[in-house]
């Protein structure tokens, strides 16, 4: 009865206050019923209203209270108050009541009002509401009592997480700061601590507390994508306080425990980003990996074999994590296991980018490196078995890079696997990405930088930044010793200087041969080591400058050549052997490329003999093209020979990139070169020779040649070399027919396997872009023309290869150039027809 | 960084013959000569001024010269020749007559050595009829000092070089052999001072410089040996210097003891900082061997040239690091 009474009078006094709100014009009157109505909210002793007024006022009549006042903002009392009694009356009814309601009622009014003075004042009061640390209030009451019905916490939770989107929305350029995600996340993580923190201090109290309201904002924070500033807030305090604080640690792992499922993963993986050492994570963490399926999930399996954008520490941490505990060892093994499958798997290799090749070979050397001896014999078959399996796909790819990457793993399992001693040692380049890959195999030597202070983390990076340059500025001095011989006097030789003795080499009894066809009888019959290499290193230049005798023999000395083999490893024999071939084909080009191309595919060759049947096509067509005006054009080709780096695939595209770098830009400015003399390309007539025969026959598997079988490598610089061919011919009348013939033959393996290949066929769809003229492009290619549009977009989109993906949008671009100058010009095109 | 290789300053044609020997003249204030001795049996006296032959003398019944060399008093010329005789040419107002003649004895190629004990007085080595014999005789009196035989076979000498130590002893002998190996002999005790095997083949040539007691020889293999005569007159073999091409005929080092030339079977020229033995230059010139160095000893220190004489006829002439030798002499001024 007595309750009863207390609710009617409550909500009698309370239903006057409105409708003097809403009636009255008379100052004093409003006044007192605001001051009623803080009376409500007053805590105080002088308070004139009893507690159970004052509890059955929050909970019946505050939202009311509130929807009351900000439907009277634009009342007259309300521009009548002067700004004293407005922040004494007004101000405290929306920061004393309980923080949820307000919230609730905050968000909904400023997304209903439109802009006004009322909703400026509104703005301010969440302002307000937010500096006064109404939030860290809002979250502990939840952690208190969690009875609230589950739709109130549903839209308490969207409201809190989603208060910068709703204040943008509304307010557009007149947003405030503090309502920017830069601060007021950062905000809601301090708030999340200080209500974590008073968690502790009721636990410690013997006080009950639930997290799950703290834990679900802190997933809902994560999942719209705000992990990084929160948890760069929240973590290293985190770190900090469970280093000796049992209760603290509770906390942590309960907080965890309670984030729901579906958001679990986004916080495990800001949480990870964040951790600065496995230490640190497994003391927030605990072991949360065992308990929850989501988090095990994502930690052994997600975060490391299905995303690979994460970075070298964050795998550090999470397999540290892993192998920190005893419990957790099990997983590690279990990590190791499902990796080197992952590793070593064909299929893997050959289809997932390399970027994630990379992360998984950091995983499994970081796995590797972290496990110990004795658990390492127990799974030395298995590994054994992976490793051999997995070094044979890394090393049958044609990517420079992952066969590297391969060499480096292989080394570093054989290293920790003990087979007898014995360790796999290859050969390879040192370059950034295996010198990390190897540094993995040490475990990390930085120290932990625990000792963090209490306001955490960027405080620590100030205090080390400027210690380093000292520290660099320290070793300069070191470096200028070394002119200073300790035990230089006067009379020593050094103030000598040697002249260049590169001419000094070693004498040969033979001399060079003076003719042709001397030349060639030594390169087909003598058993003399040093007549041999002296007529091979003298064929170029007399091929060239005999170009009547080398008519005559040019088809026979090309065979010769073809077929040599570097019996007395002659220093430079490929570059010399080539340098010759070359010579052979620019000088007779139409008999000599038609035996080169016969022979690419016939029996009986070797994969490097097709190869360099390619390499010199490739290289002759690009003299040939080359204008003839400078006649001293032989140093500058044998400087170029002297280099001979074809085996090296890398410099290859490079050759690529920069080619269809320079065109792309020619296109794009207009002719800005120089004019220079003209003189007839002397490629334009023989590209066809060079071009169609290679088409033939391709698909037509020999027992030791399967072009679109095993030898993909060949198949792939056929490709790029009919790419070039093709290039080459820009402005040759043959171009048009070449660019189709091109098209059509490339379409059988757009989709190879191998990533090589592939690269090719864009590049050779490039260069038919470039070189094909405009107006033939849409007459001849016709349909073909949108279907590989299509194609490319779809490789420009979908490649695992990141290379092929740029190649594919480069050939998009000129591909639309072409056809948007043709389309805006149709003069041309009637002209043409 | 390095500079380009250099190329002769200029070359001498005309000796129509290999040039086994060449010697410097350049006396203070005269014109500048250089003595050719060529596998004809002429002598060439070539004015390096006019870098013309001023004259040629022919001796020694046309028979190859093997040495050829002057006094340091006068005129007098010394050839020595295959037709086993050691000639004394006296070349003063014109002229050009055999004066005095020395017969050898020896078959082989050994060039002989001079060695000036006093302004009138000189002596020569030169090996001698049998095969490891060498004679030592006093000039111009011709009386025989000494034969020095070694007492085990080392086969045929192949190269001499007197030597006058400081030390007041008599005066010294290194003697390359046959075999590769060189004895150090004391002369006047007729005795056998040190052996050491210096190379596995035949010495071919051998030069010392007094300055340092160091001494480096040569061979037909592809290394020079260097070597040290310490104070108990015990001769230690030092580092090595590895050539490209094997072969050397002829050694000598610059009168400043800076400068180290070999005349190597490879048709080439190379000069080693003497100190070190640091590779610095390789003269490509001639198209055959080269037979014979010799340093200018011009008092100029820009015109000490460098003269190559070589089995293709020619003579080539260089100027190298002459300009460094005049920058260290300002260094050591200031």
């Amino acid at each position: 009865m007595e309750f009863g009474s207390t609710h009617s009078e409550v909500r009698l006094k309370v239903a006057q206050c409105f409708r003097t709100l809403s009636t009255s014009t008379d100052n004093k009157d409003v006044t007192e019923a605001l001051k009623t109505l803080n009376s409500f909210l007053d805590d105080g002793a002088e308070s004139g209203t009893t507690s159970a007024e004052r509890e059955e006022f929050r909970r019946a009549h505050y939202s009311r209270t509130l929807r009351v006042l900000v439907g009277h903002l634009q009342a007259d009392w309300m521009h009548a108050l002067s700004p004293t009694q407005r922040s004494q009356l007004w101000d405290p009814l929306f920061l004393r009541g309980p923080p949820d309601q307000t919230l609730l009622v905050l968000m909904e009014a400023v997304t209903q009002l439109s802009s006004s003075s009322g909703l400026e004042r509104l703005v301010s009061i969440t302002e307000r509401f937010l500096q006064s640390g109404r939030l860290a209030d809002l979250l502990w009451s939840f952690c208190l009592h969690s009875a609230a019905s589950p739709q109130l916490r549903e839209t308490l939770l969207a409201r809190l997480t989603a208060l910068p989107d709703i204040t943008a929305n509304k307010l557009h350029p007149n947003n405030r700061p503090i309502f920017a995600p830069q601060q007021y996340y950062p905000l809601l993580a301090s708030e999340m601590l200080a209500a974590l923190e008073r968690t502790c201090q009721a636990l410690r109290g013997g006080t009950d507390c639930s997290l799950t309201f703290v834990a679900q904002t802190l997933g809902k924070v994560c999942i719209q994508g705000h992990s990084g500033p929160v948890l760069a807030v929240m973590f290293p305090r985190l770190a900090l306080c469970t280093r000796s604080d049992m209760v603290w640690q509770r906390v942590c792992w309960k907080l965890l425990e309670n984030v729901p499922e579906r958001w679990m993963e986004s916080v495990l993986t800001g949480v990870v980003q964040a951790a600065k050492s496995p230490d640190a994570f497994s003391r927030v963490v605990g072991n949360l990996v065992l308990t929850n399926k989501k988090a095990h999930f994502v930690l052994t399996h997600k975060v490391l074999l299905l995303q690979y954008k994460y970075e070298t520490p964050v795998l550090r941490t999470i397999l540290g994590y892993l192998a920190s505990d005893r419990e957790r060892r099990p997983l590690l093994i279990q990590v190791l296991q499902s990796v080197l499958q992952a590793w070593a798997n064909p299929s893997a290799v050959k289809h997932t980018p390399l970027e994630q090749q990379l992360y998984v070979s950091k995983a499994l050397v970081l796995t590797v490196s972290l496990l110990k001896d004795s658990e390492l014999q127990e799974l030395r078959s298995d590994l054994l078995q992976c490793m051999l399996g997995g070094m044979q796909s890394h090393l049958d790819s044609s990517v420079v890079r992952i066969r590297t990457m391969g060499m480096v793993v292989g080394e570093c399992l054989s290293s920790r696997m003990d087979i007898n001693g014995t360790k796999l040692k290859f050969e390879y380049e040192q370059d950034e990405e295996t010198r990390e890959l190897l540094s993995l195999m040490t475990p990390s030597s930085e120290p932990e930088s625990d000792p963090e202070p209490a306001d955490g983390a960027p405080h620590a990076e100030e205090i080390r930044e400027p210690s380093d340059p000292t520290a660099a500025s320290g070793s300069t001095p070191a470096s200028p010793r070394s002119k200073t011989d300790p035990d230089s006097d006067l009379d020593s030789d050094d103030d000598l200087t040697p002249y260049d003795m590169s001419g000094d080499q070693a004498m040969s009894q033979a001399s060079p041969p003076r003719y042709l066809r001397d030349c060639l009888e030594t390169l087909i019959s003598s058993e003399d080591s040093e007549r041999v290499e002296l007529s091979l290193r003298a064929a170029a230049g007399l091929v060239r400058r005999n170009v009547f005798a080398a008519k005559e023999i040019s088809v026979q000395m090309t065979k010769v050549l073809l077929h040599m083999e570097d019996k007395y490893s002659i220093n430079g024999f490929l570059a010399l052997r080539q340098a010759a071939m070359v010579a052979l084909t620019v000088i007779d080009a139409i008999p000599v490329t038609q035996y080169l191309t016969t022979e690419f595919y016939s029996l009986n060759y070797s994969l490097r003999q097709r190869m360099d049947i390619l390499e010199v096509l490739a290289l002759a067509a690009q003299e040939l093209s080359k204008p003839v005006a400078d006649k001293v054009t032989g140093a500058a080709t044998t400087s170029e020979l002297t280099s001979y780096r074809s085996s090296d695939p890398a410099d290859w595209r490079q050759v690529v990139e920069k080619r269809i770098q320079s065109k792309t830009k020619r296109i794009s400015k207009g002719s800005t070169q120089p004019v220079s003399k003209a003189a007839p390309n002397r490629y334009a007539p023989v590209a066809g020779y060079f071009f169609f025969p290679l088409l033939k026959n391709y698909d037509r598997p020999e027992v030791t040649f399967d072009l679109l079988g095993s030898d993909q490598l060949v198949l792939g610089r056929l490709i790029h070399t009919l790419g070039l061919f093709m290039h080459l011919a820009l402005n040759a009348p043959i171009a048009a027919q070449m660019g189709a013939a091109l098209l059509d033959f490339v379409r059988a393996v757009r989709y190879h396997v191998d990533q090589m290949v592939r690269r090719g066929v864009l590049f050779a769809v490039c260069s038919v872009f470039l070189s094909m003229p405009s107006q033939s492009l849409l007459v001849d290619l016709g349909e073909q023309l949108f279907e590989t549009r299509t194609w490319l977009a779809d490789v420009a989109e979908g490649d695992p290869d990141a290379d092929c993906r740029s190649l594919a949008l480069q050939s998009l671009v000129l591909l639309d150039k072409s056809l948007k100058k043709q389309l805006q010009d149709p003069k041309a095109l009637s002209l043409e027809s | 960084m390095s500079r380009p290789a250099p190329s002769p300053v200029y070359t001498l044609r005309g000796a129509s013959a290999p040039l086994n020997s060449l010697h410097f003249r350049c006396p203070g204030g005269e014109t500048p000569l250089l003595f050719s001795g060529s596998a004809k049996g002429t002598i060439h006296i070539w004015n390096l001024n006019s870098r013309r032959a001023e004259r040629v003398v022919e001796g020694h019944s046309g028979q190859s010269i093997l040495w050829l060399s002057t006094l340091r008093s006068g005129d007098a010329l010394i050839s020595q020749g295959r037709d086993m005789q050691i000639c004394l040419w006296d070349l003063k107002e014109g002229r050009s007559e055999a004066v005095d003649s020395v017969w050898t004895g020896s078959v082989g190629f050994c060039q002989c050595s001079l060695l000036e004990t006093s302004p009138s007085n000189y002596l020569l080595a030169f090996a001698g009829q049998e095969t490891e014999e060498i004679q030592i005789t006093e000039m111009p009196s011709k009386k025989p000092v000494c034969t020095l035989m070694p007492d085990t076979k080392l086969g045929m000498v192949m190269c001499l070089q007197l030597w006058k130590p400081d030390s007041g002893l008599g005066p010294l002998l290194f003697a390359g052999y046959e075999d590769g190996s060189m004895l150090l002999w004391d002369v006047t005790q007729r005795s056998e001072l040190s052996r050491v095997k210096a190379h596995p083949e035949p010495v071919m040539c051998l030069t010392f410089d007094p300055r340092l007691r160091r001494g480096v020889s040569g061979s037909c293999e592809k290394k020079l040996s260097s070597w040290m005569v310490d104070s108990q007159n015990n001769i230690q073999l030092q580092d090595s210097v590895v050539l490209v091409n094997p072969g050397v005929s002829q050694l000598r080092i610059r009168d400043d003891g800076r400068l180290l030339a070999s005349a190597g079977w490879d048709h080439r020229v190379r000069v080693f900082g003497w100190k070190k033995l640091r590779p610095l230059a390789v003269l490509q010139y001639h198209t055959d061997m080269v037979l014979s160095v010799a340093f200018s000893d011009h008092q100029d220190p820009r015109q000490r040239l460098l003269a190559a004489g070589s089995k293709d006829q020619r003579i080539s002439l260089w100027s190298i690091y002459n300009e460094t030798a005049d920058k260290a002499l300002q260094g050591s001024t200031d």
